[in-house]
Protein backbone atom coordinates (compact mmCIF):
# COMPACT_ATOMS: atom_id res chain seq x y z
CA UNK A 1 0.00 0.00 0.00
CA UNK A 2 1.27 3.42 -0.85
CA UNK A 3 1.38 5.89 1.94
CA UNK A 4 0.51 9.32 0.77
CA UNK A 5 0.99 12.68 2.36
CA UNK A 6 -2.35 14.18 1.53
CA UNK A 7 -4.71 15.64 4.03
CA UNK A 8 -8.42 15.25 3.78
CA UNK A 9 -9.23 17.76 6.51
CA UNK A 10 -10.58 20.20 3.96
CA UNK A 11 -13.25 17.69 3.07
CA UNK A 12 -15.39 17.30 6.18
CA UNK A 13 -18.07 15.43 4.29
CA UNK A 14 -15.49 12.91 3.17
CA UNK A 15 -14.14 12.68 6.70
CA UNK A 16 -17.63 12.06 8.05
CA UNK A 17 -18.16 9.24 5.61
CA UNK A 18 -14.78 7.70 6.40
CA UNK A 19 -15.37 7.88 10.13
CA UNK A 20 -18.79 6.30 9.71
CA UNK A 21 -17.29 3.46 7.72
CA UNK A 22 -14.52 2.95 10.26
CA UNK A 23 -17.15 2.89 12.98
CA UNK A 24 -18.68 0.00 11.09
CA UNK A 25 -15.25 -1.63 11.11
CA UNK A 26 -14.58 -1.08 7.40
CA UNK A 27 -10.91 -1.99 7.08
CA UNK A 28 -10.58 -0.43 3.65
CA UNK A 29 -11.69 2.94 4.97
CA UNK A 30 -9.26 2.63 7.82
CA UNK A 31 -6.42 1.89 5.44
CA UNK A 32 -7.44 4.85 3.36
CA UNK A 33 -7.21 7.16 6.36
CA UNK A 34 -3.85 5.70 7.29
CA UNK A 35 -2.65 6.39 3.78
CA UNK A 36 -3.87 9.95 3.91
CA UNK A 37 -2.54 10.92 7.32
CA UNK A 38 0.11 8.55 8.61
CA UNK A 39 3.14 10.20 7.06
CA UNK A 40 2.29 13.65 8.34
CA UNK A 41 1.44 12.31 11.77
CA UNK A 42 4.76 10.51 11.85
CA UNK A 43 6.59 13.70 10.91
CA UNK A 44 4.85 15.67 13.64
CA UNK A 45 5.56 12.98 16.20
CA UNK A 46 9.20 12.83 15.16
CA UNK A 47 9.64 16.58 15.51
CA UNK A 48 8.00 16.44 18.90
CA UNK A 49 9.95 13.53 20.40
CA UNK A 50 13.08 13.44 18.27
CA UNK A 51 13.10 9.69 17.70
CA UNK A 52 12.00 7.76 14.61
CA UNK A 53 10.86 4.60 16.35
CA UNK A 54 8.97 6.39 19.06
CA UNK A 55 7.40 8.65 16.46
CA UNK A 56 6.17 5.61 14.60
CA UNK A 57 4.69 4.22 17.79
CA UNK A 58 2.87 7.48 18.38
CA UNK A 59 1.50 7.60 14.85
CA UNK A 60 0.30 4.03 15.19
CA UNK A 61 -1.32 4.73 18.52
CA UNK A 62 -3.10 7.76 17.06
CA UNK A 63 -4.54 5.62 14.30
CA UNK A 64 -5.67 3.02 16.78
CA UNK A 65 -7.33 5.74 18.84
CA UNK A 66 -9.30 6.61 15.74
CA UNK A 67 -10.29 2.97 15.41
CA UNK A 68 -11.40 2.92 19.06
CA UNK A 69 -13.30 6.19 18.95
CA UNK A 70 -14.79 6.04 15.48
CA UNK A 71 -18.27 5.24 16.73
CA UNK A 72 -18.21 8.15 19.16
CA UNK A 73 -16.89 10.50 16.48
CA UNK A 74 -19.50 9.33 14.03
CA UNK A 75 -22.24 10.01 16.56
CA UNK A 76 -21.03 13.59 16.86
CA UNK A 77 -21.08 14.32 13.16
CA UNK A 78 -24.72 15.41 13.42
CA UNK A 79 -23.70 18.34 15.58
CA UNK A 80 -20.52 19.28 13.74
CA UNK A 81 -18.59 17.69 10.92
CA UNK A 82 -15.48 15.78 11.92
CA UNK A 83 -12.18 17.34 10.91
CA UNK A 84 -10.20 14.16 10.90
CA UNK A 85 -6.82 15.72 10.12
CA UNK A 86 -7.03 18.17 13.02
CA UNK A 87 -8.33 15.47 15.36
CA UNK A 88 -5.50 13.08 14.52
CA UNK A 89 -2.84 15.79 14.83
CA UNK A 90 -4.21 16.74 18.23
CA UNK A 91 -4.02 13.14 19.34
CA UNK A 92 -0.43 12.88 18.13
CA UNK A 93 0.61 16.10 19.87
CA UNK A 94 -1.00 14.98 23.12
CA UNK A 95 0.54 11.53 22.93
CA UNK A 96 3.95 13.02 22.21
CA UNK A 97 3.70 15.43 25.13
CA UNK A 98 2.55 12.64 27.43
CA UNK A 99 5.43 10.41 26.40
CA UNK A 100 7.92 13.22 26.83
CA UNK A 101 6.64 13.85 30.31
CA UNK A 102 6.85 10.20 31.24
CA UNK A 103 10.33 9.98 29.74
CA UNK A 104 11.33 13.13 31.59
CA UNK A 105 10.13 11.68 34.88
CA UNK A 106 11.90 8.39 34.25
CA UNK A 107 15.22 9.67 32.90
CA UNK A 108 15.38 13.12 34.42
CA UNK A 109 15.75 15.01 31.19
CA UNK A 110 15.12 15.26 27.50
CA UNK A 111 17.37 12.99 25.55
CA UNK A 112 17.36 13.29 21.79
CA UNK A 113 17.76 10.06 19.93
CA UNK A 114 21.24 8.74 20.25
CA UNK A 115 23.42 9.46 17.26
CA UNK A 116 24.85 6.59 15.29
CA UNK A 117 28.39 6.05 16.57
CA UNK A 118 29.73 4.16 13.60
CA UNK A 119 32.47 5.96 11.65
CA UNK A 120 31.02 8.23 9.01
CA UNK A 121 32.30 10.36 6.24
CA UNK A 122 32.97 13.97 7.23
CA UNK A 123 30.02 15.31 5.29
CA UNK A 124 27.66 12.86 6.87
CA UNK A 125 29.09 13.59 10.29
CA UNK A 126 28.55 17.28 9.75
CA UNK A 127 25.01 16.62 8.59
CA UNK A 128 24.35 14.53 11.67
CA UNK A 129 25.82 17.18 13.88
CA UNK A 130 23.55 19.85 12.42
CA UNK A 131 20.54 17.58 12.74
CA UNK A 132 21.42 16.89 16.34
CA UNK A 133 21.71 20.59 17.06
CA UNK A 134 18.36 21.23 15.40
CA UNK A 135 16.72 18.48 17.47
CA UNK A 136 18.32 19.85 20.59
CA UNK A 137 16.98 23.32 19.80
CA UNK A 138 13.45 22.03 19.34
CA UNK A 139 13.69 19.69 22.30
CA UNK A 140 14.69 22.61 24.48
CA UNK A 141 11.34 24.32 23.95
CA UNK A 142 8.44 23.85 26.33
CA UNK A 143 5.91 21.28 25.09
CA UNK A 144 3.26 23.52 23.60
CA UNK A 145 5.77 25.97 22.17
CA UNK A 146 7.45 23.04 20.46
CA UNK A 147 4.10 21.94 19.09
CA UNK A 148 3.43 25.44 17.78
CA UNK A 149 6.76 25.52 15.93
CA UNK A 150 6.31 22.01 14.58
CA UNK A 151 2.86 22.76 13.21
CA UNK A 152 3.55 26.19 11.73
CA UNK A 153 7.18 25.98 10.63
CA UNK A 154 7.70 22.35 9.76
CA UNK A 155 4.15 21.45 8.70
CA UNK A 156 3.37 24.95 7.43
CA UNK A 157 -0.13 24.93 8.84
CA UNK A 158 -1.98 28.27 8.98
CA UNK A 159 -2.24 29.70 12.47
CA UNK A 160 -5.97 29.07 12.66
CA UNK A 161 -5.53 25.42 11.80
CA UNK A 162 -2.66 24.98 14.23
CA UNK A 163 -4.75 26.66 16.91
CA UNK A 164 -7.55 24.17 16.23
CA UNK A 165 -5.12 21.28 16.56
CA UNK A 166 -3.93 22.58 19.91
CA UNK A 167 -7.51 23.33 20.95
CA UNK A 168 -6.77 27.00 21.52
CA UNK A 169 -8.33 30.21 20.32
CA UNK A 170 -6.38 32.04 17.68
CA UNK A 171 -5.22 34.90 19.94
CA UNK A 172 -3.86 32.54 22.54
CA UNK A 173 -2.13 30.53 19.86
CA UNK A 174 -0.52 33.59 18.31
CA UNK A 175 0.77 34.57 21.72
CA UNK A 176 2.13 31.07 22.19
CA UNK A 177 3.75 31.14 18.78
CA UNK A 178 5.29 34.53 19.50
CA UNK A 179 6.87 33.18 22.66
CA UNK A 180 7.96 30.02 20.89
CA UNK A 181 9.75 31.93 18.14
CA UNK A 182 11.41 34.18 20.69
CA UNK A 183 12.59 31.23 22.75
CA UNK A 184 13.84 29.42 19.66
CA UNK A 185 15.76 32.44 18.43
CA UNK A 186 17.35 33.02 21.82
CA UNK A 187 18.27 29.36 22.00
CA UNK A 188 19.80 29.54 18.55
CA UNK A 189 21.89 32.60 19.46
CA UNK A 190 23.04 30.87 22.63
CA UNK A 191 23.90 27.76 20.67
CA UNK A 192 25.92 29.76 18.17
CA UNK A 193 27.80 31.54 20.90
CA UNK A 194 28.38 28.46 23.04
CA UNK A 195 28.07 25.46 20.76
CA UNK A 196 29.54 23.17 23.39
CA UNK A 197 26.57 23.71 25.68
CA UNK A 198 23.46 21.71 25.16
CA UNK A 199 20.37 23.91 25.10
CA UNK A 200 17.68 22.73 27.47
CA UNK A 201 15.71 25.49 29.09
CA UNK A 202 15.25 29.03 27.93
CA UNK A 203 13.54 30.94 30.66
CA UNK A 204 10.14 29.28 30.68
CA UNK A 205 8.75 26.19 32.21
CA UNK A 206 9.18 23.02 30.28
CA UNK A 207 5.51 22.05 30.32
CA UNK A 208 3.26 24.96 29.49
CA UNK B 1 14.16 40.16 14.18
CA UNK B 2 10.74 40.48 15.74
CA UNK B 3 9.24 37.30 17.15
CA UNK B 4 6.02 38.10 15.27
CA UNK B 5 7.78 37.32 11.99
CA UNK B 6 7.91 33.72 10.87
CA UNK B 7 11.25 31.96 10.86
CA UNK B 8 12.64 32.28 7.33
CA UNK B 9 13.67 29.13 5.54
CA UNK B 10 16.76 30.85 4.27
CA UNK B 11 17.79 32.25 7.65
CA UNK B 12 20.56 30.61 9.61
CA UNK B 13 18.03 29.30 12.10
CA UNK B 14 15.83 27.97 9.30
CA UNK B 15 18.75 26.22 7.65
CA UNK B 16 19.71 24.58 10.91
CA UNK B 17 16.14 23.43 11.58
CA UNK B 18 15.83 22.03 8.07
CA UNK B 19 19.02 20.09 8.56
CA UNK B 20 17.13 17.58 10.63
CA UNK B 21 15.25 15.48 8.11
CA UNK B 22 12.53 13.13 9.16
CA UNK B 23 13.23 9.51 8.30
CA UNK B 24 10.64 7.78 6.16
CA UNK B 25 7.91 5.77 7.76
CA UNK B 26 8.90 2.13 7.75
CA UNK B 27 7.27 -0.21 5.27
CA UNK B 28 4.21 -2.17 6.29
CA UNK B 29 3.06 0.51 8.68
CA UNK B 30 -0.59 0.29 7.59
CA UNK B 31 -0.55 -3.48 7.88
CA UNK B 32 0.85 -3.29 11.39
CA UNK B 33 -1.79 -0.78 12.43
CA UNK B 34 -4.62 -2.82 10.95
CA UNK B 35 -3.20 -5.94 12.54
CA UNK B 36 -3.07 -4.23 15.91
CA UNK B 37 -6.79 -3.49 15.78
CA UNK B 38 -7.60 -7.19 16.23
CA UNK B 39 -5.88 -7.30 19.62
CA UNK B 40 -7.17 -3.92 20.68
CA UNK B 41 -9.32 -3.89 23.82
CA UNK B 42 -12.75 -2.35 23.50
CA UNK B 43 -12.82 1.34 24.47
CA UNK B 44 -14.24 2.33 27.79
CA UNK B 45 -17.81 3.65 27.82
CA UNK B 46 -18.26 7.38 27.79
CA UNK B 47 -18.41 9.12 31.13
CA UNK B 48 -21.93 9.95 32.21
CA UNK B 49 -20.99 13.42 33.35
CA UNK B 50 -19.99 14.45 29.83
CA UNK B 51 -23.64 15.19 29.08
CA UNK B 52 -24.16 18.88 28.61
CA UNK B 53 -25.52 20.56 31.74
CA UNK B 54 -25.40 17.43 33.86
CA UNK B 55 -22.63 18.80 36.05
CA UNK B 56 -24.52 22.01 36.74
CA UNK B 57 -27.69 20.15 37.60
CA UNK B 58 -25.76 17.89 39.89
CA UNK B 59 -24.17 20.87 41.63
CA UNK B 60 -27.57 22.48 42.08
CA UNK B 61 -28.93 19.28 43.54
CA UNK B 62 -25.98 19.02 45.93
CA UNK B 63 -26.45 22.63 46.97
CA UNK B 64 -30.14 22.05 47.59
CA UNK B 65 -29.47 18.95 49.64
CA UNK B 66 -26.85 20.82 51.67
CA UNK B 67 -29.31 23.64 52.34
CA UNK B 68 -31.99 21.20 53.43
CA UNK B 69 -29.55 19.34 55.67
CA UNK B 70 -28.35 22.58 57.25
CA UNK B 71 -31.93 23.65 57.89
CA UNK B 72 -32.78 20.30 59.43
CA UNK B 73 -29.73 20.45 61.70
CA UNK B 74 -30.55 23.98 62.79
CA UNK B 75 -34.15 22.99 63.53
CA UNK B 76 -32.99 19.96 65.45
CA UNK B 77 -30.52 22.06 67.46
CA UNK B 78 -33.22 24.56 68.31
CA UNK B 79 -35.72 21.83 69.18
CA UNK B 80 -33.35 20.01 71.51
CA UNK B 81 -32.39 23.17 73.32
CA UNK B 82 -28.80 23.01 72.18
CA UNK B 83 -28.83 26.72 71.50
CA UNK B 84 -29.52 27.36 75.16
CA UNK B 85 -26.01 26.12 75.95
CA UNK B 86 -24.42 28.63 73.63
CA UNK B 87 -23.85 32.29 74.44
CA UNK B 88 -26.47 33.33 71.94
CA UNK B 89 -29.55 35.17 73.03
CA UNK B 90 -32.38 34.27 70.71
CA UNK B 91 -35.32 36.63 71.06
CA UNK B 92 -38.77 35.20 70.99
CA UNK B 93 -40.91 35.94 67.91
CA UNK B 94 -42.98 38.31 70.00
CA UNK B 95 -39.94 40.32 70.99
CA UNK B 96 -38.75 40.47 67.41
CA UNK B 97 -42.13 41.72 66.31
CA UNK B 98 -42.22 44.29 69.09
CA UNK B 99 -38.77 45.50 68.11
CA UNK B 100 -39.84 45.87 64.51
CA UNK B 101 -43.04 47.67 65.30
CA UNK B 102 -41.47 49.81 68.04
CA UNK B 103 -44.08 48.86 70.58
CA UNK B 104 -41.55 47.68 73.13
CA UNK B 105 -38.18 48.91 72.00
CA UNK B 106 -36.20 46.61 74.22
CA UNK B 107 -32.73 45.80 72.91
CA UNK B 108 -31.54 42.28 72.36
CA UNK B 109 -28.82 40.94 74.58
CA UNK B 110 -26.47 40.33 71.68
CA UNK B 111 -26.97 43.66 70.00
CA UNK B 112 -23.98 44.66 67.90
CA UNK B 113 -21.35 47.05 69.15
CA UNK B 114 -21.06 49.21 66.13
CA UNK B 115 -24.18 51.24 66.51
CA UNK B 116 -23.45 54.93 66.55
CA UNK B 117 -25.44 55.87 69.57
CA UNK B 118 -27.97 54.76 72.12
CA UNK B 119 -31.41 54.57 70.67
CA UNK B 120 -34.40 55.04 72.85
CA UNK B 121 -38.03 55.98 72.55
CA UNK B 122 -38.46 59.31 70.83
CA UNK B 123 -40.03 60.80 73.91
CA UNK B 124 -39.99 60.27 77.61
CA UNK B 125 -41.87 57.18 78.74
CA UNK B 126 -42.98 55.60 81.97
CA UNK B 127 -41.23 52.50 83.25
CA UNK B 128 -43.32 49.74 84.83
CA UNK B 129 -42.25 50.90 88.30
CA UNK B 130 -43.60 54.35 87.55
CA UNK B 131 -40.23 55.99 87.07
CA UNK B 132 -40.08 58.41 84.18
CA UNK B 133 -37.31 57.69 81.67
CA UNK B 134 -35.46 60.14 79.50
CA UNK B 135 -35.14 59.59 75.78
CA UNK B 136 -31.60 59.53 74.44
CA UNK B 137 -31.39 60.91 70.93
CA UNK B 138 -28.06 60.49 69.19
CA UNK B 139 -24.90 60.94 71.24
CA UNK B 140 -25.26 61.64 74.94
CA UNK B 141 -24.83 65.39 75.41
CA UNK B 142 -26.99 66.36 78.40
CA UNK B 143 -26.69 65.41 82.08
CA UNK B 144 -30.20 63.97 81.94
CA UNK B 145 -29.30 61.67 79.11
CA UNK B 146 -26.13 60.67 80.92
CA UNK B 147 -28.02 59.84 84.09
CA UNK B 148 -30.47 57.82 82.08
CA UNK B 149 -27.60 55.91 80.45
CA UNK B 150 -26.06 55.26 83.86
CA UNK B 151 -29.40 54.02 85.12
CA UNK B 152 -29.71 51.57 82.27
CA UNK B 153 -26.15 50.37 82.75
CA UNK B 154 -26.80 49.86 86.45
CA UNK B 155 -29.90 47.83 85.66
CA UNK B 156 -27.94 45.50 83.44
CA UNK B 157 -25.07 45.34 85.89
CA UNK B 158 -27.34 44.45 88.80
CA UNK B 159 -29.05 41.78 86.77
CA UNK B 160 -25.79 40.23 85.74
CA UNK B 161 -24.37 40.42 89.23
CA UNK B 162 -27.37 38.58 90.56
CA UNK B 163 -27.09 35.94 87.88
CA UNK B 164 -23.39 35.47 88.44
CA UNK B 165 -23.74 35.16 92.19
CA UNK B 166 -26.55 32.71 91.73
CA UNK B 167 -24.30 30.57 89.56
CA UNK B 168 -21.54 30.55 92.17
CA UNK B 169 -23.96 29.69 94.95
CA UNK B 170 -25.43 26.89 92.88
CA UNK B 171 -22.00 25.40 92.27
CA UNK B 172 -21.21 25.52 95.95
CA UNK B 173 -24.44 23.73 96.71
CA UNK B 174 -23.77 21.11 94.07
CA UNK B 175 -20.27 20.46 95.35
CA UNK B 176 -21.44 20.07 98.91
CA UNK B 177 -24.27 17.78 97.87
CA UNK B 178 -21.92 15.64 95.84
CA UNK B 179 -19.54 15.28 98.74
CA UNK B 180 -22.36 14.31 101.09
CA UNK B 181 -23.66 11.76 98.58
CA UNK B 182 -20.19 10.24 98.28
CA UNK B 183 -19.78 10.08 102.00
CA UNK B 184 -16.94 12.57 101.98
CA UNK B 185 -16.47 15.02 104.79
CA UNK B 186 -18.45 18.20 104.25
CA UNK B 187 -18.41 21.32 106.31
CA UNK B 188 -20.75 21.49 109.19
CA UNK B 189 -23.55 24.03 109.02
CA UNK B 190 -21.45 26.34 111.14
CA UNK B 191 -18.41 25.84 108.90
CA UNK B 192 -20.50 26.41 105.80
CA UNK B 193 -21.93 29.61 107.25
CA UNK B 194 -18.41 30.76 108.07
CA UNK B 195 -17.24 30.06 104.52
CA UNK B 196 -20.23 31.81 103.01
CA UNK B 197 -19.61 34.75 105.25
CA UNK B 198 -16.01 34.95 104.01
CA UNK B 199 -17.19 34.76 100.46
CA UNK B 200 -19.73 37.50 101.03
CA UNK B 201 -17.04 39.69 102.55
CA UNK B 202 -14.88 39.16 99.50
CA UNK B 203 -17.77 40.14 97.29
CA UNK B 204 -18.54 43.25 99.26
CA UNK B 205 -14.90 44.31 99.26
CA UNK B 206 -14.72 43.86 95.51
CA UNK B 207 -18.01 45.66 94.97
CA UNK B 208 -16.87 48.59 97.05
CA UNK B 209 -13.70 48.89 95.01
CA UNK B 210 -15.68 48.65 91.82
CA UNK B 211 -18.29 51.18 92.95
CA UNK B 212 -15.57 53.62 93.90
CA UNK B 213 -13.89 53.30 90.52
CA UNK B 214 -17.25 53.65 88.76
CA UNK B 215 -18.09 56.74 90.79
CA UNK B 216 -14.80 58.39 89.89
CA UNK B 217 -15.13 57.53 86.26
CA UNK B 218 -18.72 58.74 86.09
CA UNK B 219 -17.69 62.01 87.64
CA UNK B 220 -15.21 62.47 84.81
CA UNK B 221 -17.88 61.68 82.23
CA UNK B 222 -20.38 64.03 83.84
CA UNK B 223 -17.79 66.78 83.84
CA UNK B 224 -17.16 66.18 80.17
CA UNK B 225 -20.87 66.51 79.37
CA UNK B 226 -21.22 69.63 81.47
CA UNK B 227 -18.37 71.19 79.56
CA UNK B 228 -20.25 70.72 76.31
CA UNK B 229 -18.79 67.41 75.25
CA UNK B 230 -20.72 64.40 74.11
CA UNK B 231 -20.43 60.65 74.42
CA UNK B 232 -21.24 57.94 71.99
CA UNK B 233 -22.63 54.64 73.09
CA UNK B 234 -19.32 52.88 72.54
CA UNK B 235 -17.41 55.47 74.58
CA UNK B 236 -19.83 55.10 77.43
CA UNK B 237 -19.67 51.33 77.39
CA UNK B 238 -15.88 51.38 77.29
CA UNK B 239 -15.71 53.81 80.19
CA UNK B 240 -18.13 51.78 82.28
CA UNK B 241 -16.33 48.59 81.53
CA UNK B 242 -12.99 50.11 82.44
CA UNK B 243 -14.38 51.51 85.67
CA UNK B 244 -15.76 48.16 86.72
CA UNK B 245 -12.47 46.36 86.33
CA UNK B 246 -9.28 46.40 88.27
CA UNK B 247 -6.27 47.73 86.32
CA UNK B 248 -4.80 44.23 86.10
CA UNK B 249 -7.98 42.81 84.62
CA UNK B 250 -8.27 45.74 82.24
CA UNK B 251 -4.74 45.17 81.08
CA UNK B 252 -5.32 41.45 80.64
CA UNK B 253 -8.54 41.90 78.73
CA UNK B 254 -7.04 44.62 76.58
CA UNK B 255 -4.15 42.36 75.64
CA UNK B 256 -6.62 39.60 74.93
CA UNK B 257 -8.66 41.83 72.64
CA UNK B 258 -5.58 42.92 70.73
CA UNK B 259 -4.61 39.36 69.87
CA UNK B 260 -5.41 37.99 66.41
CA UNK B 261 -8.75 36.13 66.44
CA UNK B 262 -7.15 32.71 66.04
CA UNK B 263 -4.74 33.25 68.90
CA UNK B 264 -7.48 34.73 71.07
CA UNK B 265 -9.66 31.69 70.48
CA UNK B 266 -6.71 29.42 71.25
CA UNK B 267 -6.05 31.26 74.52
CA UNK B 268 -9.68 31.00 75.55
CA UNK B 269 -9.73 27.33 74.66
CA UNK B 270 -6.60 26.82 76.74
CA UNK B 271 -8.12 28.74 79.61
CA UNK B 272 -11.23 26.56 79.57
CA UNK B 273 -9.13 23.41 79.43
CA UNK B 274 -7.03 24.58 82.36
CA UNK B 275 -10.16 25.45 84.30
CA UNK B 276 -11.60 22.04 83.64
CA UNK B 277 -8.32 20.42 84.62
CA UNK B 278 -8.21 22.43 87.87
CA UNK B 279 -11.73 21.33 88.68
CA UNK B 280 -10.86 17.72 88.02
CA UNK B 281 -7.73 17.95 90.13
CA UNK B 282 -9.62 19.62 92.90
CA UNK B 283 -12.28 16.98 92.78
CA UNK B 284 -9.73 14.16 92.87
CA UNK B 285 -7.78 15.89 95.62
CA UNK B 286 -10.88 16.17 97.72
CA UNK B 287 -11.64 12.51 97.23
CA UNK B 288 -8.11 11.47 98.15
CA UNK B 289 -7.84 13.64 101.27
CA UNK B 290 -11.22 13.43 102.97
CA UNK B 291 -9.78 14.55 106.30
CA UNK B 292 -9.14 18.04 105.05
CA UNK B 293 -11.77 20.62 105.58
CA UNK B 294 -13.70 21.41 102.50
CA UNK B 295 -13.13 24.78 100.93
CA UNK B 296 -15.86 26.31 98.81
CA UNK B 297 -15.29 25.81 95.11
CA UNK B 298 -13.12 28.43 93.55
CA UNK B 299 -15.22 30.77 91.49
CA UNK B 300 -14.31 31.07 87.87
CA UNK B 301 -11.75 33.76 87.06
CA UNK B 302 -14.35 35.48 85.00
CA UNK B 303 -16.69 35.53 87.96
CA UNK B 304 -14.11 36.75 90.41
CA UNK B 305 -12.39 39.27 88.26
CA UNK B 306 -14.73 40.22 85.53
CA UNK B 307 -16.49 43.55 85.87
CA UNK B 308 -20.12 43.70 86.68
CA UNK B 309 -20.98 44.44 83.12
CA UNK B 310 -18.64 41.86 81.67
CA UNK B 311 -20.28 39.21 79.56
CA UNK B 312 -20.87 35.79 81.04
CA UNK B 313 -18.72 34.04 78.52
CA UNK B 314 -15.14 35.06 77.73
CA UNK B 315 -15.90 34.56 74.05
CA UNK B 316 -18.00 37.70 74.10
CA UNK B 317 -15.40 39.87 75.78
CA UNK B 318 -15.01 41.96 72.69
CA UNK B 319 -18.72 42.53 72.36
CA UNK B 320 -19.69 45.38 74.63
CA UNK B 321 -23.12 44.95 76.09
CA UNK B 322 -25.54 47.76 75.39
CA UNK B 323 -27.33 49.49 78.18
CA UNK B 324 -31.04 48.88 78.38
CA UNK B 325 -33.39 51.33 76.85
Amino acid sequence: MTIGSGDSQNDPAGDDALVARIAERDEAAFRLVIGQHAERLHRIAYRMVGGAHEAEDIAQEAMLRLWDNAARLAARTDAAPVRLGAWLKRVVINLAIDRQRVAGRQSGGEVPERADETPLADEQMEQEESAGRARALIAGLPDRQRAAIVLTYFEELPNAEAAEVLDMNIKAFESLLHRARGALRRAFVALEEHPEEHPQEYGEERHE
Amino acid sequence: MSDDNPIGRSSALGELLDADRVPALSGGFADRVVGATSTRAAPLPELRRSKAGAGRRQNLRRFGMAAIAAGALASAAAATGLLDDLPIALPSPGKVWDTLTGQTPEPLATQGANQPSIRAPASASIEPDGEETVAIEGPIDTPEELDEAFRRVDNVRDERKTTRRGNVDRRIEETLERRREQGLPAPTPEGEARLRNRLEQMRERRDQQSVQRIKERRAELRKKIEEGGELTRDELIAAERAAGQSPEVQDRLQRLRELPPEERRARLRQWRENRQQRREERRQGLQQSPAQETEPPEPEPAELEAPLDAPEDPQTLDEPSPPPK
